[in-house]
Parts: structure tokens; C-alpha cells; sequence
């Protein structure tokens, strides 16, 4: 079937709940992109290492297919990466932690905001400004960071900090600080490069790791500001979630984000199905970005492929 | 067909001493194994026993599987079996893992394995009954999903933990799961780890994108498929 509206006009419909052609597609995981960029050999070390190789898994991504939205996702690790953590970056792999900043009690409380002129921040400010550059005429086009506690669990190690919630509240607060303070930058440095939107990625937003009272004294509060910031420097204000049971009245009703995307985790009990989602009436201010499984979409659709005879 | 046994818990819990009770178990029975572990750095192993993959399952975290994270556990499974070929491969997933959210990103690998198929053990995870205290006040939530999604719990560490606290982890752990089965044991005394090398050896756990169709058609069409 063929498309009868472009990119700008089915995601601007989809955002204002009117009719579109066709589901309009919002992108995440784009360094799989890299492939179809020259001889298809970019390891994916390069990919996170330098702009213009970022900026071009998009911009090839988008001739070969078609995309409504362009999402700058890196990986998880920029931040952490650029506090001190070891970074691990493999030819094939999505780069990750191998040894962590913060060790110590001490050492959330010294830590200094690391500057987003250097480092990874500086190579994904500056590809997210090409690759807006590139398309932002012809689609949306977003960039997106790390929420404060996902960048500090990074940077920490997930099991210790939210032992640390308990056990050393106030150097736990200290260090999201310190990092809301570099989100603020990023921010900063992400508005100058005028994409239409900014994505959150706060994935600990989920009740099975925190409740209403942790997660607004551990996310909330200084989510809050980032969110104004966000809009306060020219861009939409996007959330992006793939926890199970996440907090919807908090992210969607109390953040207001235009868009919230989450990977639906249906079987925990009470995690919610797109379908549960939209009916309880959170899509009704907010485009809900849901996800069609890879496997489901691939593999299960090919098992049940006969060949012909 | 390659089966996957997930050994859970929390931070500290004795995973990595367990696992390697456990190994020398299966090992002696035959099984030709592999493992998956957080961090390789502190695991001391007889490599010749065992082939070892480093896996952070870090940002596996409150059930998200960072969908590029997922293709990397599935692309680690996939290369042991084109290149190890073991029948069991375990794995130590990080205190933040979700169990249904290993077995669906185990299940990925079947994309790069040509016709092998996953099977899952029994998940097992881990109670720590000598921190029973701190694990249901400040990661409660965090030990509430391990012990939900488990098939066994383990309650561990029995050599030194008083009756008091051994009977607290069992008042926990049946009140959110009630179906598990629970077990008693040491890790550091190889003690219940043969039986759980049996539930390995015999038993499986229920598939995620069978279980996920399932639930999906009941939600979406009441029941019926
Ligand atoms: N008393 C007792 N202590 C144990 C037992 N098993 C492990 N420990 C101790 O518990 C601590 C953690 O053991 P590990 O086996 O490293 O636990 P783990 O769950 O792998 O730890 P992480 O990988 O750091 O999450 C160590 O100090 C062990 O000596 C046990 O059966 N009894
Ligand atoms: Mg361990």
C-alpha cells in the first residue's frame, strides 16, 4: 500500500490524534543502522566514537527504511563512561560497563560533572547535530539522554545503589545532583542543535524496583527540572521507559511528555498491555509508542511460514 | 536443543559459590557446560571444566532488556553453541535481572542458531537468609520479582544463619510465591545442591514467547485463541 502522507505530516497527525496513512515508525535501536552504511563493516566501536559515523547509520538508515522519527540513542553508557567508568566497546557489540566509577560512599560524593565539550557527550551532541541536520526537514528528529538514576546505576552499579538508597541516602542525593547538573548541559548543548524533541530514557520508573515515595525522591524530583529545561530550550519533551510495571501516573499524567514510549512487559502481574494502556486513558495527552517485538515480528511470523511446494 | 539455567538473587547472595557447586556436579554427570556471569574477574574456575563468557546483565534491569543488550546475550548464547557446544549453559544474571526477561532474550539466539531451540531449567534463585532482613526492607521490590518469577527458591546460606532467620526467608519468599518449590542449602557446604542439580537435569520452566502468546490472546480476546 502506498504511503499518502510523509513523515512530518503522519507523525504530526499521530501527535494530534487524527487519522494517519499508516502506524508511524519510531526508531530506538539504530546502531544496527551502521550495516547499511558503506561496505556495511563499521564495528560498532566507531559507530559511538565518532559524529559523522553516528550521524550517517541515520541518515543511510533512513533512505533504506523509511522511518517517521529519528532517535539518538547511543547506548546506555555515555555518561557513565565520561564519570570515569570503564567502558567496554566491542566490534559487535553495544558498548557497556566493565568496571564502574563509584565504588565508594566517597566517591559519589567527589564526584565532579564531567564537561559535555569531552568525551562520548561531545560525540553524541555532535552526531545528534548532523544527523538533525540532515533530516530534520524531512522527519522529527529527537535526541536522547540518560535519565540522572540511570546514568548513577550505570556509573555505580544497579544492586549497589539501591542498597545505597538505604544505607547512604544523602551521598546517593549528592551524586544525582551532580549528574542532574550535567543532564542540564546536555540539555543545553542538545537545544542548540534544535532537534523537535528530546527523549528521557528514566528506566527505573518501574514498580517493581521502586515505589511512588522512592521514585519521587530518587527520579521525580529531579526529573522535574529537566523536563522544564527541556521545553524551556525549544524541544518537545519525550519519555522513553521499556520497564515492566512502569509508573504511568507519574511519567505520563504528572510529566506530561508528548510522547512516552515503553517496551511492553505483559507478563509480570499487572504490567499493562498497549491496549490496557490506551484504555485507561493515558494516551489521551500523550502519543504512547509501543513495540512490536523483534522476535515476535521475525521469528514468529516465519515459524508459522510454510514453503511453497 | 540447548537448556538454560538461570541461578538468581540477590547482590551477594552466593550465586557465584553455588554456581560452582553446582558445575562440578553436572560436570561429573557428563554435562558438557558453559556460564554466563556477571563478572568473570572474581570467578575462580577450573577452565578446563568450564567454558566462560562475561556477560554484564546490568542493564538487563526492572524487566527492561535494552533491546541492543538482549541482542548481545542472545549473540553470546549463539556463538557458545556454534563454537562450545555445551547441552546446559548457566547463568548468574545480576540482582536487577527480571527471569522472564533472560528467558525471552535467551530465546533470541534462535534467530543465529539454524534450528537449535532454548530450553529453560528451573529458574533458582537465591535468598540470602543471613541478610533477610536487609533484603525485605531496602531492595525489597527487587527480591519480591526474583522470588515471584523463580521456580525453586533456594533459601541459602544455612550453615550460619539462625532457625529464625532460615523460617523468615521461608515466611517471605512462600507468602509472594507460592507455588515455588523452596529448598534449604549452602552454597560454601555443598549442601542441596545435588537436588538442585537433579531439577536441572529433569525439569524444565515454561518458554516466554509461548507463555507471552498465551497471555496476549487471553488479554485480547478473553480466553479464546
Ligand atoms: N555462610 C555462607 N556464606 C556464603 C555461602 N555462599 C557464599 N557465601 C559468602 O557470601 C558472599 C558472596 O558470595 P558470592 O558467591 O560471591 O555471591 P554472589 O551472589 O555471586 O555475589 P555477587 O556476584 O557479588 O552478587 C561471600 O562472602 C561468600 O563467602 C554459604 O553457603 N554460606
Ligand atoms: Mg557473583
Amino acid at each position: 500500500m502506498a504511503d499518502t502522507m510523509n513523515h512530518i505530516e503522519r507523525a504530526v497527525a499521530a501527535l494530534g490524534d487524527k487519522p494517519v496513512d499508516r502506524l508511524t515508525a519510531y526508531p530506538l535501536a539504530m546502531g544496527v543502522c551502521r550495516r547499511v552504511v558503506g561496505d556495511g563493516k563499521m564495528t560498532y566501536r566507531d559507530w559511538v566514537s565518532d559524529p559523522k559515523k553516528f550521524a550517517s547509520a541515520f541518515i543511510e538508515g533512513q533512505k533504506r527504511f523509511d522511518f517517521d522519527f529519528a532517535i539518538g540513542l547511543m547506548d546506555l553508557s555515555v555518561a557513565a563512561g565520561d564519570m570515569g567508568s570503564v567502558v567496554r566497546m566491542d566490534d559487535q557489540n553495544t558498548p557497556f560497563v566493565t568496571d564502574p566509577a563509584l565504588k565508594t560512599v566517597e566517591d559519589y560524593e567527589k564526584l565532579t560533572v564531567p564537561d559535555v565539550k569531552k568525551g562520548r557527550s561531545h560525540v553524541l551532541v555532535e552526531g545528534t547535530g548532523l544527523f538533525v541536520q540532515a533530516l530534520g526537514s524531512q522527519l522529527i528528529t529527537a535526541a536522547f539522554l540518560e535519565g540522572p538514576l540511570l546514568s548513577l546505576t550505570q556509573a555505580a552499579s544497579a544492586e549497589k545503589v539501591f542498597m545505597d538508597m538505604y544505607n547512604n541516602r544523602s551521598a546517593v542525593h549528592k551524586a544525582l545532583k551532580t549528574i542532574t547538573e550535567y543532564n542540564g548541559d546536555m540539555v543545553k548543548a542538545m537545544g542548540a542543535k534544535k532537534p523537535a524533541g528530546l527523549v528521557w530514557d528514566y528506566l527505573w520508573g518501574s514498580y517493581s524496583c521502586l515505589g511512588d515515595a522512592e521514585y519521587e525522591e530518587f527520579e521525580g524530583q529531579y526529573a522535574r527540572g529537566l523536563n522544564e529545561l527541556t521545553g524551556k530550550e525549544g524541544m518537545a519533551m519525550c519519555i522513553h521507559n521499556c520497564a515492566d510495571l512502569p509508573h504511568l501516573d507519574t511519567q505520563i499524567k504528572a510529566f506530561k511528555p508528548a510522547i512516552y514510549s515503553m517496551a511492553y512487559y505483559p507478563l509480570i502481574p499487572g504490567s499493562p498491555s498497549p491496549k490496557e494502556t490506551i484504555e485507561k486513558g493515558y494516551a489521551d495527552n500523550c502519543l504512547i509508542g509501543g513495540q512490536i517485538d523483534p522476535r515476535a515480528s521475525c521469528a514468529g511470523a516465519r515459524r508459522r511460514c510454510r514453503r511453497p511446494p | 536443543m540447548v537448556k538454560i539455567a538461570q541461578v538468581a538473587g540477590f547482590l551477594g547472595s552466593g550465586k557465584t559459590t553455588f554456581l560452582i557447586e553446582l558445575v562440578k556436579v553436572l560436570v561429573d554427570r557428563g554435562h558438557k557446560i558453559a556460564i554466563i556471569v556477571n563478572d568473570v574477574g572474581e570467578i575462580n574456575v577450573d577452565v578446563r571444566i568450564v567454558e566462560m563468557y562475561g556477560l554484564k546483565a546490568k542493564e538487563i534491569s526492572g524487566g527492561c532488556i535494552c533491546c541492543q543488550i538482549a541482542g548481545n546475550f542472545a549473540n553470546t548464547i549463539a556463538v557458545l553453541q556454534k563454537t562450545f557446544k555445551p547441552d546446559l549453559i548457566i547463568v548468574e544474571p545480576s540482582g536487577v535481572a527480571i527471569p522472564w526477561g533472560l528467558k525471552r532474550a535467551a530465546e533470541y539466539s534462535e534467530e543465529e542458531m539454524e534450528g537449535e531451540m532454548i530450553v529453560h531449567a528451573p529458574v533458582v534463585t537465591l535468598v540470602d537468609a543471613l541478610r533477610i532482613d536487609e533484603l525485605i526492607t531496602s531492595v525489597r521490590r527487587l527480591v519480591e520479582t526474583q522470588i515471584r518469577e523463580a521456580d525453586v527458591v533456594f533459601i541459602n546460606k544455612v550453615d550460619s544463619a539462625t532457625q529464625e532467620k532460615i523460617d523468615m526467608s521461608v515466611k517471605f519468599s512462600k507468602s509472594i510465591n507460592p507455588n515455588a518449590e523452596i529448598m534449604f542449602g549452602s552454597g560454601r557446604n555443598n549442601q542441596g545442591v545435588r537436588e538442585v542439580a537433579d531439577l536441572i537435569e529433569k525439569r524444565t520452566s515454561p518458554r516466554y514467547d509461548e507463555t507471552y502468546e498465551k497471555e496476549m490472546l487471553k488479554r485480547e480476546y478473553g480466553g479464546k485463541a
